[in-house]
């Protein structure tokens, strides 16, 4: 699979898994990398681009264990954004598979 | 095979141009994924590992920071910055984005270079007259002025044509550090 096509379908599982709970990098990476193979050190600067672009927002809590994890949060026009790529997503798989079931002949 | 400590300090020179604070922040993160990852039972190695290549992703940490810089502050330091931090993503990214750069850039300075020395007729037609008045032609004066005029014009354009090209270089960037390759080990 093609880096560009990669790259953009983990912008994408990012945002899902956050838009269902604010989660820290680490957990985030183990939900992501338990079905799909990426470089798990990837997935920090797509979050910190995240953050300056305003899609999450981040803070602090302590955990049990080691030091306090940071949390990302999904804001508001990370949801905006995350519907956006979704629309996109689905039309594009749509067609895809259409033309895979031969449909499209 | 890379340690904790091993992997933290490539990093950590990978990313020295950036500012101080925002060094920290990375670094953190990947002590908090080092700390969650062996709090799971993996090793320093397993994890270094899995994290990828430090020095790559420090150049795409750099150029996040870096497009992200030259969008609040458009100034042409910054600009450099992150034009510089997008070509050293890949040797691919020095092909398709120093390549056009290069091409606008220097129509630009064609444009600049027309617009300043038309502009300068009328100033060079006046310091000629001053030294050799015994060779004035009135002809030279009105030729002058109208390039002069044409000269401001093309540079009021040219002004304009610099911003807006500034504008889409940096949305071009943008898209480079979204889509492609940097950190990602699998092409």
């Amino acid at each position: 699979m093609n880096v560009q096509f990669k790259k953009g379908v983990l912008e994408l599982c990012v945002l899902v898994l956050l838009d269902k709970k604010d989660q820290y990098g680490y957990e985030l990476v183990q939900h992501i990398s338990r079905h799909i193979e990426l470089s798990e050190g990837a997935v920090y600067p797509l979050l910190r681009r995240f953050t300056k672009e305003g899609y999450t927002t981040t803070y602090l809590q302590e955990s049990s264990e080691g030091p306090p994890r940071k949390y990302y949060k999904l804001t508001k026009e990370g949801n905006k954004y995350l519907q956006e790529l979704l629309e996109e997503w689905w039309m594009f798989t749509e067609g895809v598979n259409y033309l895979i079931d031969g449909k499209g002949i | 095979m890379m340690d904790k400590r091993q992997f933290l300090s490539k990093l950590e020179k990978a990313i020295l141009t950036l500012p101080r604070n925002e060094r920290d922040d990375i670094l953190y993160d990947y002590e908090e994924y080092f700390s969650n990852g062996l709090a799971d039972g993996k090793t320093e190695e397993e994890i270094s590992s899995s994290l990828g290549s430090p020095e790559q992703l420090g150049k795409e940490l750099s150029a996040v920071y870096y497009v992200d810089a030259v969008q609040e502050s458009g100034t042409t330091r910054n600009f450099f910055r992150a034009f510089w931090a997008v070509i050293s993503l890949s040797f691919f990214n020095l092909l398709i984005v120093a390549g056009p750069l290069i091409a606008l850039a220097s129509l630009l300075f064609a444009g600049w270079v027309v617009a300043v020395s038309f502009s300068l007729t009328l100033v060079g037609v006046l310091i000629n007259t001053l030294i050799y008045p015994e060779i004035f032609e009135p002809f030279n004066i009105f030729i002058s002025i109208g390039l002069t005029g044409a000269g401001l014009l093309i540079g009021i354009c040219m002004y304009a044509v610099t911003g807006w090209m500034k504008h889409w270089f940096v949305k071009y960037f943008q898209f480079n550090v979204r889509m492609v390759k940097g950190g990602m080990k699998y092409a």
